[in-house]
């Protein structure tokens, strides 16, 4: 094992690890008030529950189709970017996609790796067909990004709205993405055994065997790769996961509280905590709980006499 | 900054915490363009200059843009400033732990720290595009200003890594009070939410802002507090109604709107068991009283069980804490809640106002245990009618009607159809505004505005958070004489708030006299269309 299987290895624990805590955090917070928005694609299409009479006799159809019919659009093509900011579209359009087309590719490597160290030919039949594929995501993908990370750049830096919230790390992170893509573009374009290289590397990882020597290119590639597995988890692109819970446990999250359901326990477990909130009409002291505060009529008459 | 005559803007958002004559102001030449015949530069005029008492009183609110909704207290001694600051960061922590604001830590905590900074949103806010761009009401622009607090009182880390990934800001009194005053020109529509592609959520921010105002340092609109959630709580009613007083005026609408139909109206109290208990806002009592007169009797033709409460809060469905204070709204839930309780009846039944259904029917469904279900009148309506119950006569709405969405009940809770159910059987004139349904704009009073109009607020509220909706109605009535008072345009706007903020934006643009544009319910189009009524009950001199 060398020094680049610790690295790897590090690097994908590291990336795991801290993405696995955000959304544990995330996850074990506590159930909030309802906060849902239209359109909730799992309401039956133009019906809420609220449009029933006496909704909570009846049992409401769901069409979990739905939320599908909203998410893929959204994450493969950023419907919301086309629909809304068209002239972003483009540039973060080919930014993510770029990367998609990588991460896919990442899974084709996996397969004709597992495959040569099976002892099955990949240099004919089907083996080649994954080979020309991987090669050809390669530069479509590292291409497509790289435009994508440029053309992004140029409007986080000359844009007035988008360079008056820009932050250094957004300039950072174009240039690290950009890097990303350009040296895979490189690599994938110049050398002739990429595909070779690339799942003997993939490999060597496998199997802690030793790793083929690698290109310059393909070393840097490698390197800012890794970095990007170390970093991201600590930052705002975590919004390719958390969008799940933006989503899911806010926008479309309707669950209404029923007697004895899961929804009413967590209720309990909610108003039962102190409160410390510091303004005098809430009349916190630190022990009293929700329940204290909002039953009855103590706190009005605290009102009254403030 | 731009010369101050003209339109300024801050260049950058840590502009905010610096010392300026004012941070921004609206130019009425930047002012979104109405249609004709609206379009002329008597329709964009100046919002009035601010008293010299008012801006003595908050000298730092003041200066964000010259408009004061809330105003924050002027400390008076150096002591007193730092004290605040020390406040507002408590608050900011308190707001980020689950035991103070369980009620919404998680999609807070999500909107904080996974903005990608895109302004995918911006251009849905109709603020910020009525006011002709102004940065400052550029929905990302407050919720930055927090996130960089965030990031540096709530979750540090390293210092240096925080300012490369967030930026860094000066916290001090001069941002708070400016903040103050700016989380009151987001109307919470949340139109900027449904297009984030990730999910991030300004409005919720504002509305978590205004409650660290609140909650933490006793800051709040007077509308909004004293008058408000408190007087309810109290006295009974937002309005200063006590059940005397209520009772007395009710009777006095049944006895109108009795006349009025041709046949007795009776609006039933404290009936236990009933199957209905209606709520309503009872600003409806005082300033739209054919509102509930309609309400009755529709609910008594069609043989409904109904019933009101004289209990306090009982007779008003107001929940003014849904816009700044989450303790304040769950009291007033609360007591809603207990109330029903106690008369042991089967459904409340929420009336024409739209915060009062965000407020009871979703937010307030996770504040208790054992509650009574809630139900839209706009969806009870829709049942009546279709029924059949009712004996209806399009012919005798046989003028131009528009729908107007209000946010909390469509945006929210996706109550689209009932309202448009019933107008297709009465309304032969009706047209869309563009656009509408949940997509709608909201009218510009939302969050309280429409009952905040001290000092020179409510002239901002006509000239920018209404314009858009102003925009729209014309629109919407293009294909009519709008040089004319002669033939009449209703627009139909279901809930209370929306119409006092109709009821203002008209008035301020003169477009009753000039272009015969009224507004009202939905249930005063339904009476409207009762063949058997004494006289029809819309009356356009009276509206």
């Amino acid at each position: 094992m060398s020094a680049l299987h610790g690295l790897v290895y590090l690097s994908v624990l590291i990336f795991l690890v801290a993405c696995v805590a955000r959304a544990v955090r995330i996850a074990r917070a506590p159930m909030h008030l309802r906060w849902e928005l239209q359109p909730v694609p799992h309401e039956k299409p133009g019906k809420s529950m609220y449009e029933t009479v006496d909704y909570w006799e009846k049992t409401l159809e769901k069409n979990h189709f739905g939320e599908l019919a909203v998410m893929i659009p959204e994450i493969l093509l950023l419907r919301g970017v086309w629909e809304h900011n068209r002239s972003l579209w483009f540039p973060s359009f080919a930014l993510h996609f770029g990367l998609y087309l990588l991460i896919g590719n990442m899974g084709l490597v996996l397969v004709i790796a597992i495959m040569a160290l099976s002892g099955v030919e990949v240099g004919t039949g089907f083996g080649l067909l994954l080979t020309n594929a991987i090669k050809a995501v390669a530069i479509v993908g590292g291409g497509l990004g790289t435009i994508g990370s440029i053309l992004m750049l140029i409007k986080r830096a000359t844009d007035d709205g988008l360079s008056k919230f820009a932050t250094p790390s957004h300039f950072f992170n174009l240039v690290h993405l950009g890097a990303i893509y350009v040296t895979v573009l490189l690599w994938a374009l110049l050398d002739p055994s990429f595909v070779v290289n690339l799942s003997a590397l993939y490999a060597g990882l496998l199997t802690l065997n030793a790793i083929p020597a690698l290109s310059t290119i393909a070393m840097v590639h490698v390197a800012v790769v890794l970095l990007f597995f170390v970093y991201l988890p600590f930052t705002h692109m975590t919004h390719f996961f958390t969008k799940y819970f933006t989503y899911h446990s806010v926008r479309w999250e309707t669950t209404p509280n029923v007697k004895g359901g899961k929804v009413e326990k967590n209720i309990i477990k909610n108003v039962t905590q102190p409160v410390t909130w510091a303004a005098p009409h809430i009349g916190a002291d630190g022990k009293k709980t929700w329940v204290d505060l909002v039953s009855g009529t103590g706190e009005v008459k605290k009102e009254k006499e403030a | 900054m731009s010369c101050q005559y003209c339109g300024i803007q801050p260049n950058s958002v840590n502009d905010i915490s610096k010392e300026s004559e004012q941070l921004a102001k609206v130019d009425p030449k930047d002012l979104m363009p109405l249609p004709a015949p609206y379009d002329g530069d008597e329709y964009r005029p100046s919002i009035a200059q601010l008293k010299d008492s008012s801006r003595e009183a908050h000298p730092a609110s003041a200066t964000l843009d010259g408009v004061l909704a809330a105003g924050a207290p002027e400390p008076k001694t150096k002591e007193e400033e730092d004290k605040i600051v020390q406040q507002f960061i408590s608050g900011l922590r308190k707001l980020f732990t689950k035991e103070n604001n369980w009620t919404f830590l998680q999609p807070l905590t999500l909107s904080m720290e996974h903005c990608a900074r895109c302004q995918t949103c911006v251009d849905n806010c109709p603020v910020y595009e009525a006011s002709g761009w102004n940065e400052i009401y550029r929905p990302t622009y407050r919720s930055e200003i927090l996130r960089r607090l965030y990031f540096k009182y709530v979750r540090p880390g390293n210092k240096l890594l925080t300012k490369f990934q967030n930026n860094d800001i000066e916290l001090n009194y001069t941002l708070i009070a400016r903040l103050y005053e700016l989380a009151y020109r987001c109307t919470l529509c949340r139109r900027c939410a449904q297009s984030c592609p990730v999910g991030v959520d300004n409005g919720l921010i504002t509305h978590d802002l205004r409650k660290l105002f609140s909650q933490e340092l006793g800051w709040a609109p007077k509308e909004l507090h004293e008058k408000g959630t408190v007087q309810q709580l109290t006295v009974g009613s937002s309005t200063g109604m006590n059940s005397v007083v209520v009772k007395d005026n009710i009777e006095f609408i049944d006895e109108d709107i009795s006349e009025r139909v041709g046949w007795e109206v009776k609006t039933p109290w404290d009936v236990e068991g009933a199957d209905v208990m209606l709520i309503e806002n009872a600003g409806e009592f005082l300033a739209w009283p054919e509102n509930h007169g309609c309400t009755a009797v529709i609910l008594n033709k069609a043989g409904i069980n109904w019933t009101m409460s004289s209990e306090i809060a009982g007779y008003d469905g107001v929940n003014y804490g849904l816009f700044y204070d989450d303790v304040q709204l769950a009291r007033v839930a609360t007591r809603h809640f207990q109330i029903a309780k106690d008369l042991g009846v089967k459904k409340i039944v929420m009336g024409e106002c739209g915060h009062e259904h965000k407020a009871l029917a979703t937010i307030a469904d996770r504040v208790g245990v054992d509650l009574a279900p809630r139900e839209s009148i706009l969806t009870l309506l829709a049942d009546i009618v279709k029924s059949g119950k009712l004996k209806l006569d399009p012919s005798r709405n046989d003028f131009a009607i528009t729908l107007h969405d209000p946010c909390n009940t469509v945006r929210n809770l996706g109550i689209v159809q009932p309202q448009r159910d019933v107008l297709k059987l009465i309304a032969p004139k009706f047209r869309e505004m563009t656009p509408h349904g949940i997509h709608n704009y909201c009218c510009g009073g939302g969050s309280g505005f429409a009952i905040m109009s001290g000092n020179n607020f409510e002239d901002w509220r006509n000239l920018v958070s209404s314009r858009k909706k102003f925009a729209q109605v014309l629109n919407a009535f293009g294909d009519e004489d709008l040089n004319t008072d002669e033939t009449k345009k209703y627009i139909c706007a279901p809930c209370s708030n929306c119409k006092g903020a109709l009821r203002d934006m008209l008035e301020f643009y003169g477009a009753k006299e000039k272009s015969g544009i009224y507004y009202g319910g939905l249930v005063e189009l339904v009476v409207n269309a009762m063949p058997d009524t004494a006289e029809p009950l819309l009356d356009w001199d009276m509206m």
